[in-house]
């Protein structure tokens, strides 16, 4: 039986880990949310960028080209939905869904025809490894969580500040509260509306391509049919969850991936799955979610014109 | 007409512009679309053999499309048929493995569709009570209760703990339902004979929520209820009841479309998800909310299922995936042009 | 000095603008009167850049000029106050003066503060603009356009603004003063006065031609997209504005009150139509009224003050907290929807949202609250036959001018819209209890008074009428008595249902703002 301290420092490495792409698709889905969009097909992007990513690292032998196919594929999914919602006005929910439905078909077509492939049957394929900070290891408790991580990880941390900045303290972020709350005052103000919420929608692209693809050539290091098993939904949970502010999704995150490695660790003790039906530890993590916003008080703290069309005529 | 006319036109737009790119597609990647058509297609109606497991694969497709269907005509968004039917299936799998195995077929089947119409409707209730009491939107705790009862379902069939677990293997699935509950077959003599019977079923739902949503003052009142709740309440209409039942309308009709699949086509309750919730939600839009729209567009999609099984049998060997593509576009097109339409409706009228 | 002449704008088959000039002389107030469809909101939408003419110029100080968008008219000197504010609730008043006007905080809040000496206002620049008043939030709007036509005044460094030579400052006010109290009038009032004073052209858009005659210099009044008259706003009644505005002469609906009594007294065997005894529900406190047979009882007071909780209340839109509430002399307090619905009229303020459903078709949108009973159905199955020939009586009964009962009830105009909710709500001469609220809110003076004598017409057949309007002018023209609400108190205002000269306007003014109503006028501070 490892030490306590043992164990909550693996729990704690494990939690930054699953944390960072569910942080950086929701980075995408907060400024979308914030700016009226909700994209519930946030787990189509990220599942096509998992695909992608893998399907380019092995084909061109270059993790880096898998991370740029993620970004890639993240930008044109977006494109559609904000021509589709933004422009043609379409329900957004509804073509979310759509997309999640396009994207597990194509998603698993493309593997099945990248297994035939000659360059994916040689060898491994390429994949980024964590990097190791040498001081900060030797801090207790937290030290090997914060020094044991991908590149990744550290960049969407910063990119979190940055975000973090943009949003609180330029014109960026009342632009895009603007966009939310009273898309008309935008309007009136010369924004012009639908360009910038297009951009947030490709921002959001970008960030969910970039998060598959953590799956696929960094954390699991391969891809498997519907690999992101509801990650995107749980994004989009933890966007409410945190009542739209980049600090409440930050901590709602890492306390998730907290309760995610708690349930990892129970069920890998000696006689737990005997004993209790490992499902039981995967549903932990969702129920949990669920009963926490069932707690949140009822005030609708979210964007006013959020999933309505604009203009609305 | 004119209005029925144009829907029509969306409709076969729709699906010509998703045939279209799909075969654009193929012929990027080196495949000989025209030939993959054929088979596509022959796969789908060529035989009455054919068409009879198109009608079977479309079977609780109908429903759920009926479930989402009624539910988005009254302003609700239920995207958790994927998870009422997973349940309504773990029912009926209950009820005949467990609770009564050895029941007669004419009362076994009847029990067993109204356990998963009662249990899909009780999965839809957590979600409507969520939103209700503590307002949870309906669109998030759907999603999260779709994954708790793949969870849930897995709990039941994973050894050795799983109560519904058949012993006698290590795969993680229920026991072989007993032959009483395996829905009857069509008769041998229409040719179909690999139909079941779940197909009237499933035919007479739909007819019951014509007859509702256009006849009577209830169908009336949920059809206000999702125009317009503040006026609905206004005029009268107890509109959070309606949404309720709404909800557990179309969760019902999500589980009895997960009974059908196991009692009809699977028989043996496994922990793999049949996506008939998700492409129910496709079919409802693509039968433009409509009951009639529905069965139809529930049976193009059974047809598209069928053809690209014939596909990836065949020596080109496209993954069955292939037939969600298609439904993911054809979706897309109908959404762009469904808006399309409503707004140059409008600005013709404004005139 | 600004010159539009002969400006023309088509949409497709339809002029909104046919030929139509408008002369405005610095330091001048000039009113812009005409019905809906006139074509006040395209001109001043093209004035201000939203839109451009298909023929015919503007110039300013002789010099033609081409406004291609609302920052190059900005540029020129040209704001907007617009009608529904263009505010982000929930960002503070500076940061919507630095959104609109792309200027850093700080520096913006120093050129807001300058203005605001100017005006003598003192709006807290930190705070939500969901939690300032609507006066107050009108204030900010005002600021907005001062500082965004400031920007084009060449003050880089935001020197003193007003005062200065200026090139021609204009600043549009569209209906600003449908939201407010009396005094707050009289305040908004006199600030247009010193920026007037100070130099600016103000157009002032209105349909309350009393108004337009106490503030406007001069006066233009269209009709269906011609000029028919420019000039003084002194030398015209409102009879004759009315007149111009509308092509003939529209008797408005008033009261008569030589008659001997109010009706109300006509029918004492009656139990009164309604009656609130300390009733208590949202921010509605304690309130009392009885509302007899067969008399109008006004409701006034500025939208906000416990209006919808008032109607909620007594519709059963709302729970009551305490109290007791009847209708017709039966106790209602815990009656459900359905049972009042039965026994009262509804006209709403909000038709689109609480009265109609707009995709539905016109027939079922005239079912709406009776196709529950006999002989619209039957068991819960709907008799759709009943529905045809009820719903054809109705439109012709009250003027609904529409295709077919088939269309969609969002395909009328607004005028029809409101007919078909009161031909709806009004055919049944049974019911006892007229509710009306804000009833004629964006309507022509056409539609306006159609309504007015609908609500008359219900009292004379011994229907009680509540009628909570905002438009003071319309309430006194046909109400026995008024009473005036504020913050959720109601409060007489000292008039009793004997037949008397109608209250002052400005007490109710008074009582309206929570003063007593014989206060001295007061200007109060934002």
């Amino acid at each position: 039986m490892p030490s306590f301290s043992d164990a909550s420092s693996l729990i704690l490495w494990q939690a930054a880990t699953s944390a960072t792409p569910l942080v950086l698709a929701g980075y995408g889905e907060l400024v979308a949310q914030r700016a009226g969009v909700i994209n519930v097909g946030i787990e189509g992007v990220m599942l096509m960028g998992a695909i992608c990513a893998f399907a380019a690292a092995t084909l061109t032998g270059s993790a880096a080209a898998g991370l740029l196919a993620a970004a890639a594929v993240g930008l044109l999914i977006a494109a559609l939905f904000a021509a589709v919602t933004t422009w043609c006005r379409a329900d957004q929910v509804v073509t979310g869904t759509a997309i999640n439905l396009l994207a597990a078909g194509a998603s698993a077509t493309l593997y099945t025809m990248l297994r035939d492939h000659p360059a994916a049957t040689n060898g491994e394929a390429p994949f980024f490894d964590r990097i190791t900070i040498p001081l900060v290891d030797g801090i207790p408790l937290i030290g090997h969580a914060l020094a044991n991580q991908y590149a990744l990880s550290y960049v969407v941390a910063f990119a979190g500040l940055l975000l973090w900045y943009l949003l609180r303290r330029t014109r960026l972020g009342l632009v895009i509260t603007a966009l939310g709350d009273a898309p008309d005052a935008a309007d009136a103000a010369g924004i012009r509306v639908r360009w910038w919420r297009t951009a947030c929608v490709l921002f959001a692209g970008l960030c969910a391509g970039l998060a598959g693809s953590f799956l696929s050539i960094m954390a699991l290091h391969g891809f498997t049919i519907n690999m992101t098993d509801g990650r995107g939904f749980l994004v989009l949970a933890l966007v409410i969850f945190g009542r739209w502010s980049l600090p409440g999704l930050v901590l709602g995150t890492l306390l998730f991936g907290i309760l995610d490695g708690v349930q990892t660790t129970l069920a890998s003790m000696p006689g737990a799955t005997t004993h209790f039906p490992p499902s039981l530890f995967a549903m932990l993590p969702y129920a949990a979610t669920l009963i926490a916003l069932a707690m949140l008080t009822r005030s609708s703290a979210g964007p006013v014109h959020m999933g309505r069309p604009w203009p609305a005529e | 007409m004119k209005q029925l006319l144009t829907q029509l036109a969306l409709v076969l737009v729709s699906i010509a512009a998703a045939i279209v790119l799909i075969m654009l597609g193929l012929y990027a990647c080196g495949y000989p679309a025209h030939r993959i058509l054929t088979l596509w297609a022959g796969g789908a109606i060529a035989t009455r053999f054919d068409i009879a497991v198109s009608l079977k694969i479309a079977c609780p497709l109908m429903l759920t499309g009926l479930a989402a269907g009624i539910a988005f005509r009254c302003g609700v968004i239920n995207i958790g048929a994927e998870g009422q039917s997973l349940i309504g299936a773990l029912a009926a799998a209950a009820f005949a493995t467990a609770v009564a195995p050895s029941l007669p077929s004419s009362v076994a089947i009847p029990l067993a569709l109204l356990a998963a119409i009662l249990a899909g409707a009780a999965w839809a209730a957590i979600a409507a009570l969520l939103d209700r009491y503590r307002g949870v939107p309906v669109v998030l705790s759907t999603i999260l209760l779709n994954f708790i009862a793949l969870q849930c379902v897995k709990i039941m069939l994973e050894g050795p703990t799983g109560p519904l677990k058949d012993p006698l293997t290590g795969v993680p699935q229920s026991r072989l339902l007993p032959a009483a509950y395996h829905l009857p077959l069509l008769p041998p003599a229409t040719g179909m004979s690999s139909l079941h019977i779940g197909i009237f079923v499933a035919l007479a739902a739909a007819l019951i929520a014509w007859l509702i949503q256009s006849r009577t003052t209830f169908g009336f009142e949920l059809r206000v209820t999702g125009l317009n709740p503040t006026a609905a309440r206004l005029a009268g209409i107890p509109v959070a009841a309606r949404q309720l039942s709404v909800m557990l309308l179309s969760g019902g009709l999500a589980g009895l479309a997960g009974a059908i699949q196991l009692l009809g086509i699977t028989h043996i309750l496994g922990i793999s998800q049949p996506g008939i919730g998700y492409a129910g939600i496709a079919v409802a839009l693509l039968g433009r909310l409509h009951p009639a729209g529905i069965i139809l567009a529930a049976l193009f999609f059974g047809m598209l299922d069928n053809g690209a099984t014939n596909v990836e049998i065949s020596r080109y060997g496209l993954p069955h995936d292939t037939a969600d593509i298609v439904k993911g576009i054809i979706v897309l097109c109908i959404l762009v042009g469904a808006a399309y339409i409503s707004r140059h409706g409008i600005i013709a009228k404004e005139r | 000095m600004l010159q539009l002449s002969n400006i023309t704008k088509r949409f497709g088959p339809l002029t909104a603008l046919d030929a139509v000039s408008l002369r405005l002389d610095p330091a001048s107030v000039h009113g812009l009167l005409g019905e809906n469809g006139a074509g006040k909101s395209t001109l001043m939408n093209i004035l201000f850049g939203l839109l451009r003419p298909d023929s015919g110029s503007i110039t300013i100080h002789g010099q033609p000029v081409a406004i291609r968008s609302p920052r190059i008219a900005q540029s020129l000197g040209i704001g907007m106050v617009h009608q529904h504010f263009k505010l982000v609730p929930t960002l503070t008043v500076a940061e919507n003066f630095s959104l609109s006007l792309h200027a850093p905080l700080r520096q913006i809040k120093a050129r807001a503060a300058v203005w605001q000496s100017q005006l003598q206002w003192q709006l807290p620049l930190d705070t939500r603009i969901d939690r300032l008043s609507v006066g107050q939030q009108q204030r900010v709007e005002i600021i907005k356009a001062l500082l965004a036509t400031d920007c084009g005044t060449a003050f880089p460094g935001g020197g003193p603004p007003g005062g200065s030579p200026v090139p021609q400052r204009t600043l549009i006010f569209d209906e600003p003063t449908a939201v407010l109290t009396p005094q707050e009038t009289a305040e908004l009032f006199a600030a247009i006065g010193r920026l007037r004073d100070g130099g600016a052209a103000i157009i002032f858009i209105s349909h309350k031609l009393a108004e337009v005659q106490k503030i406007c210099d001069t006066v233009t009044i269209l009709r269906r997209g011609r000029h028919i008259h420019s000039g003084p706003a002194g030398g015209i009644t409102p009879a004759a504005m009315t007149q111009m505005m509308v092509g003939e002469a529209v008797e408005s609906p008033t009261l008569n009150r030589s008659s001997n009594a109010s009706l109300g007294t006509l029918f004492p065997s009656l139990p009164p139509a309604l009656q609130l005894s300390n009733l208590s529900a949202g921010i509605l406190k304690n309130a009392s009224l009885t509302l007899h047979r067969g008399e109008i009882l006004g409701i006034a007071g500025v939208d906000g003050n416990g209006q919808s909780d008032l109607i909620q209340a007594i519709i059963g839109g709302i729970p009551i907290t305490s109290g007791q509430l009847s209708i017709a002399g039966i106790d209602a307090t815990r009656a459900p929807i359905r049972w009042r619905i039965d026994r009262l009229a509804y006209v709403a303020e909000d038709r689109q949202t609480q009265a109609m459903i707009l995709p539905l078709s016109i027939r079922d949108n005239l079912l709406l609250k009776e196709y529950r009973k006999e002989p619209f159905s039957t068991l819960g199955w709907l008799r759709f036959a009943a529905w045809r020939s009820h719903s054809s009586d109705l439109i012709r009964q009250f003027d609904v001018r529409c295709n077919s009962i088939a269309d969609a009830a969002g395909q009328l105009s607004g005028g029809n819209q409101q007919k078909m909710v009161l031909a709806r709500e009004l055919h049944d001469a049974a019911k006892p209890l007229v509710i009306a609220a804000n009833p004629t809110r964006g309507l022509d003076v056409g539609a306006t008074a159609f309504v007015m004598r609908q609500l008359l017409a219900a009292r004379a057949r011994g229907a009680g009428v509540l009628l909570i309007h905002n438009d003071l002018d319309e309430l006194l023209a046909i109400s026995d008595r008024v009473l005036v609400l504020y913050s959720g108190t109601l409060t007489d205002s000292g008039t009793g249902i004997q037949p008397v000269a109608p209250p002052s306007k400005e007490s109710i003014g008074h009582l309206m703002l929570g003063l007593p109503p014989d206060s001295p006028s007061a200007h109060g501070a934002a």
